[in-house]
């Protein structure tokens, strides 16, 4: 497949990520009140509403700024499409009865659909990510912190009164830890779902 | 995997590795996927720290944006419904028209004037000796801002603290010399004193003044929600819609 163009709407995703308050302020009015009106529709109230859709935008502001978020498809499209499974996610969590909701994806647009199993993907990655994270003994996770943190790795060994040398090799055996837990958790989930 | 791999990933990635070790490591991602599958994550887990960390601040900056933008929104939409009774129409048709004709010719935009609570400074103690800190105190209380400004600029001199330029920006601002105060409340705006809000505040009444109500709003939606003075921030957003 060539690769596909920014759609105009990019705009919205290059303002999350500049924290334009004009932008945000514009997705608040265009496209939120659908997303309110749906959620009121279905079980929730505005207060849920505006709580999924802070989510969804931290999360566009993270991906983001991660460089990974190329617009393909109107941005009505794929907000709601996020804030709407988001929200059925959350009342699938909550639902003692175990009742399922028949969702697919809707095809307003193929692209969207494609973009927000990506979006789902990255969030999804997150939140493993930073799991993971808290597993970590609390040295690695210290120098984790600092290394990404402090401008120089020179800093960072001073900082915790240590040599350059080990903080190096520190830093690169805990990411290396991290990757270790990942590729495990991967495994054990293809295994799973083969 | 073992710890010499994680070890030569960090050194490939920092670009630290010989010309000849480069090839021979890019060689060995390409016969053992294992290797390259390890190579990604460990890649990708780099870049998930360095933005987790890295922008920390940035997120910071943006969750407290979105949670005004998006309290704002849904203050707004709440709306409501009210069921009336007939005759409560008349009524308030009736308070309606009164209304209207008491405001006819009132300007309904908000004013600078509306909001002009210029706070009372405090800088020194009765009795001490700096008197030009004294003068200008009881100059700016009075509401002397003209004599006020030069013994501001006289104490700026030795003393840059944020206390003294912001006070200094608002006398500037009473006198009408904008393009003066705002750029000492832009310099606050940008620091992190505690004069930091009010700073942009100051500057939202400098744009109301010229009638900038755009760019005011702007900067009123810039003020976190637990500024001291949001009342009065969350009243002239209303007016300005």
């Amino acid at each position: 497949m060539a690769l596909a163009t920014n759609h105009p709407d990019q705009m919205y995703i290059e303002g999350l990520a500049n924290n334009d308050s004009a932008i945000i302020q514009a997705i608040y009015k265009k496209f939120v009140p659908k997303v309110v009106y749906y959620i009121k529709n279905n079980s929730g109230d505005e207060d849920k509403a505006q709580d999924v859709i802070q989510e969804v935008m931290i999360l566009l502001f993270n991906q983001a700024k991660a460089q990974q978020l190329r617009l393909t498809c109107p941005f009505d499209a794929y907000f709601f499409l996020l804030c709407k499974r988001k929200w059925l996610n959350e009342l699938k969590k909550h639902s003692n009865k175990g009742v399922t909701i028949k969702e697919e994806l809707t095809s307003i647009h193929e692209s969207a659909d494609e973009m927000v199993l990506q979006t789902e993907h990255f969030d999804e990655k997150q939140q493993l990510y930073d799991v993971m994270f808290q597993k970590l003994g609390e040295k690695c996770q210290e120098v984790l912190k600092l290394s990404f943190t402090l401008p120089s790795m020179e800093e960072v060994a001073e900082k915790l009164s240590v040599t350059y040398g080990y903080v190096r090799k520190k830093k690169s055996l805990c990411i290396g830890q991290l990757t270790q837990w990942i590729q495990e958790t991967n495994r054990f989930k293809s295994i799973k779902n083969s | 995997m073992n710890e010499e791999h994680f070890l030569e990933f960090d050194e490939y990635l920092q670009g630290e590795m010989s010309a000849a070790d480069k090839l021979v490591f890019e060689q060995q991602l390409r016969d053992q996927p294992d290797l390259a599958m390890a190579f990604e994550t460990y890649k990708e887990l780099q870049l998930h720290l360095e933005n987790k960390f890295g922008q920390a601040d940035e997120l910071k900056a943006f969750k407290q944006n979105l949670k005004g933008i998006s309290k704002k929104h849904f203050k707004k939409s709440k709306t409501k419904v009210v069921t009336f009774k007939p005759w409560y129409y008349v009524a308030a048709a009736s308070v309606a028209v009164l209304f209207g004709l008491f405001f006819l010719n009132q300007n309904s935009d908000p004013t600078f004037e509306d909001y002009n609570q210029p706070e009372t400074a405090f800088f020194t103690e009765r009795g001490e000796a700096n008197d030009n800190l004294k003068l200008a105190q009881d100059a700016f209380n009075g509401k002397k801002y003209k004599e006020a400004i030069p013994l501001f600029e006289t104490i700026l001199k030795t003393d840059q603290s944020a206390e003294i330029q912001y006070f200094y920006g608002v006398a500037l601002l009473e006198e009408n010399r904008l393009p003066e105060a705002e750029s000492v409340f832009t310099t606050l705006k940008m620091g992190n004193s505690i004069y930091k809000n009010k700073a942009i505040w100051s500057l939202a009444l400098s744009k109301l003044k010229q009638k900038d109500y755009k760019t005011c709003k702007e900067l009123l939606l810039t003020i976190p929600e637990d500024y001291e003075g949001n009342d009065q921030v969350d009243d002239l957003l209303e007016e300005l819609d």
